[in-house]
């Protein structure tokens, strides 16, 4: 490999067929006599421009379109050369670090010689060991393509915002699972809005045995094994409920407050006696309709219970994960969308309560096609508010433009599947803490279960890892209709 | 002790094959590698840039043009068609001499295919101590086995390309005359003979060959210099129907430079070009219309210039992806180390030097 041209933090390096580097490759080009070495990644292989290339294709095709028939009586051997040269390409590379005695700097403000630099492959493990990314709390992602082992520390999820990303079938869910199961074994506290159903058996073995984590598992499916008594419930929990998922107007919720604190303070707050209460109220009839129909709303929910035996205590649960490490798992599969908002703000209303009163430490929040069931606020509430409190969201999408600008901008870490949509792909390229060419050159070839991880858990290295297989029971299949036929 | 390289012939030309002569591209291997054996201490250096070489035509006089058009009916009956091109380039110096590059290519159309042959590249390092010893094996080769004639001296250093270019060719043009029977042969350039390319004899030889075996030699020159009051011939087309014919007489070269065919203005096709054509002068007339008028109905044109020997051309011609590969194989096989030397035009005039060549 020849270093070829250096514009900003792009370098050419000209490659020959029998060096095989690809995309996602790390080169290391060294200048010994400067003492120093860039760290560069191929983002895009192309061809040379070899002069004289389109004049050897066209005059094979002389012949209205049809290749030419003949012999070459070459004594000399030319034609591997020639093939050799034909077939040189131009490694796109984005510079990533100067190695100086061993430290790395983000620096690509120096010039390595054309001349005397040598240009070797990086392999992970030594590109790993360099950047330093290890941790006392390994969790092995996959493969990498030298048949190496990518491994981040848990703690550097610990705080931050993550993004899982990718078209359809190409390994997200396996992911996140992945992460989750590390997570908990490291006892960390884990809540998933599970769209699909399809984190419920995550305390299963493919074959249906339970795992080691089954114990820590658990899985809340509202209206079934999730209710809610009205007299666990806080004020404000209720309020958010009415005003986010519900959109109760200002003055109805005023009115609204007034009758649950009257209720509260009499000791009769359960789902009968509030709707007595709003049936009597003495008010504006329009306010009155519009208590009636939110309570009509909850009550059909299922969700609320008057029965604090039937209630589902989700605070047992979190106390429960927060000594042991755990996973509740919220199942919104058969639940509408009116009762996944409702569903959603209690347990983030919830989540923010433990967290205020140190009832929990942290919560690590797993949110699949969180453009479902979050409402408007919350996304900026997410980034900002709520990671004070102690809530580290993943978000979990195949739709990227469905997740708010601020948060790619403000994401620590991206895992990113493949997409070959332009759009998706300038909707991810947005995100801070990564470049746009890299997401399109290495994105857009990514084959399934393959992941292009960025951000702080690989210390800005962005690296392709193939996700490691889990044995879990998988429970997000598409049901087919030719199944069986096939 | 120079080794013995086999050479095969062209096993898939299919039309009947006598016994083929390969010691020529024998001599041009062993000589090729030989010489390039001897330059390996040797630096090379890259041209600035790559010239191909190509002869140019001598200027005559009392020539006359016939402006009357001798009508051509094109003859669809079939026939082969080959033609015959070679090149050479000049892809680097050493310090004692240069490195060419030569490669010659025979293209033939029969039933409505084409087909090809490309011999080389050959590529020979030339010095003032070898060019004697190079020419003169190759020409040794060649003369050998058809008349024995004093070999030449040989040329100036920088005329080698384009005179060892020219024996590949007409060793190419003899074997095609010996093989090709009731077809018709296409030459680049002209029937001219008595140069230090082409001695007579040898343009005699095959042409006679040709003439045996019932083909006709046309010769096409892409350019002529060729001027009939001042004008160039091909400049001076009647209105009339291609395809045509307009002859010429007066065509007189000083000895010991002749001619060996009857020049014609030949425009085939109704694209506004017409080529200097040369056509065997042992031929009757209606033997050579029947000739041109067979390679009308036969072979394609792309501006009224047959497609046979177009491609013949463009095959034999060395792109500059071939020149790189050239020095790669010179380098990695015979450790040659590749520097660039400066061009003195650029150190010396900056932007007003403009190279050698333009």
């Amino acid at each position: 490999m020849k270093l070829y041209k250096k514009e900003g933090n792009i370098l050419q390096i000209l490659s020959f067929p029998n060096e095989n580097a690809e995309k996602g490759d790390y080169l290391l080009v060294e200048d010994a006599e400067a003492g120093k070495a860039l760290i560069a990644q191929v983002i895009d292989v192309q061809f040379a421009s070899i002069p004289g290339v389109l004049e050897e294709l066209l005059r094979t095709l002389p012949d209205g379109g049809e290749p030419i028939q003949g012999e070459d009586i070459d004594p000399l051997e030319i034609a591997p050369h020639i093939t050799y040269i034909q077939d040189a390409s131009l490694l796109i590379c984005k510079i990533r670090a100067t190695l100086q005695n061993e430290m790395l700097s983000p620096s690509s403000s120096w010039l390595p010689s054309r001349s005397q630099s040598t240009i070797k492959k990086l392999s992970i493990p030594m590109l790993l060991k360099l950047a330093k990314v290890e941790g006392k709390l390994p969790i092995i992602l996959g493969g990498t393509k030298d048949s190496s082992l990518l491994t981040i520390d848990a703690s550097s999820l610990d705080g931050r915002l993550n993004i899982i990303t990718g078209k359809k079938e190409t390994g997200k869910s396996h992911l996140s699972k992945l992460l989750m199961v590390s997570l908990i074994g490291y006892k960390a506290t884990v809540v998933i809005f599970d769209l699909n159903g399809e984190y419920s058996s995550l305390g299963m073995t493919a074959d249906g045995k339970r795992n080691m984590h089954h114990d820590k598992i658990h899985a809340l499916t509202p209206a079934q094994n999730f209710k809610v008594a009205l007299e666990q419930l806080h004020l404000n929990v209720v309020m958010g409920i009415l005003i986010h998922a519900l959109h109760l107007p200002g003055t109805s919720a005023r009115e609204f407050r007034r009758t649950w604190k009257s209720l509260k303070e009499n000791g009769k707050l359960t789902l009968h006696e509030l709707g007595e209460a709003i049936r009597d109220l003495k008010c504006n009839q329009h306010v009155r309709d519009a208590l009636s129909s939110r309570y009509h709303a909850l009550v059909n929910s299922g969700f609320f219970t008057d029965s604090l035996a039937e209630a589902m205590l989700l605070e047992e649960c979190l106390l429960k994960s927060k000594e042991q490490g755990g996973a509740i798992v919220i199942n919104l599969r058969s639940t509408s969308t009116i009762d996944r908002q409702i569903v959603v703000e209690y347990v983030l209303g919830k989540l923010v309560d433990s967290l205020t009163s140190w009832k929990l430490k942290a919560v690590f929040l797993f949110a699949e096609e969180a453009h479902l069931y979050l409402r408007e606020t919350y996304w900026d509430d997410i980034v900002t508010r709520m990671r004070h409190f102690g809530i580290f969201t993943t978000f979990i999408t195949n739709q990227p433009d469905t997740v708010r600008e601020s948060i790619y901008r403000q994401a620590d870490n991206i895992f990113l599947f493949n997409f070959t949509n332009e759009h998706d792909l300038d909707v991810v390229s947005r995100a801070s803490r990564v470049d746009a060419e890299t997401v399109r050159s290495i994105a857009r070839d990514l084959p399934p279960h393959h992941c292009l991880t960025l951000g702080k858990v690989v210390r800005d290295f962005p690296i392709v890892t193939r996700v490691r297989a889990l044995d879990l029971k998988t429970m997000g299949e598409t049901r087919l209709f030719f199944k069986d036929i096939n | 002790m120079i080794e013995q390289y086999t050479i095969t012939t062209t096993p898939k030309y299919n039309f009947p094959q006598p016994t083929i002569d390969t010691a020529l591209p024998q001599r041009f291997l062993e000589q090729s590698l030989h010489s390039l054996k001897q330059v390996q201490p040797n630096a090379f250096q890259l041209n600035q840039q790559f010239q191909q070489f190509r002869t140019f035509e001598q200027h005559p006089s009392n020539l006359q043009l016939n402006r009357t058009p001798i009508p051509l009916k094109p003859n669809h009956q079939e026939t082969i068609i080959a033609a015959i091109d070679t090149s050479t380039i000049k892809i680097g110096e050493t310090s004692t001499g240069i490195i060419i590059a030569i490669r010659g290519a025979t293209v033939w159309k029969q039933n409505r295919t084409y087909r090809y042959t490309r011999l080389g590249p050959f590529i020979f390092h030339i010095t003032e101590e070898n060019k004697n010893q190079v020419y003169n094996t190759l020409e040794r080769a060649y003369f050998t086995t058809r008349c024995e004639t004093p070999h030449q001296s040989a040329p100036h250093l920088m005329q080698m390309p384009t005179r060892l270019a020219s024996l590949l060719e007409r060793w190419l043009q003899t074997m095609i005359a010996k093989t090709v029977t009731n077809g018709l042969i296409l030459l680049d350039g002209s029937l001219t003979a008595g140069t230090f390319d082409t001695p007579v004899h040898r343009m005699r030889e095959i042409l006679y060959q040709a003439r045996k075996n019932r083909s006709t030699v046309l010769a096409f020159s892409k350019m002529t210099t060729l001027r009939v009051n001042g004008y160039l011939i091909t400049d001076q087309l009647p209105n009339s129907e291609p395809p045509y014919l307009l002859e010429t007489t007066g065509l007189r070269y000083k000895p010991p430079t002749i001619l060996l065919g009857d020049v014609y203005v030949a425009r085939l096709n109704k694209a506004n070009y017409a080529f200097r054509l040369d056509i065997d002068r042992e031929t009757t007339l209606s033997q050579r219309l029947e000739a041109v008028e067979k390679l009308a109905g036969n072979d394609l044109y792309t501006q009224s210039y047959p497609e046979t020997l177009r491609l013949a051309h463009i095959l034999c011609t060395f792109t500059a992806n071939e020149v790189l590969a050239m020095q790669h194989f010179i380098t990695r096989k015979h450790g040659i180390q590749i520097i660039n030397r400066p061009d003195m035009h650029r150190l010396l005039f900056g932007p007003f030097g403009k190279g050698e060549i333009s």
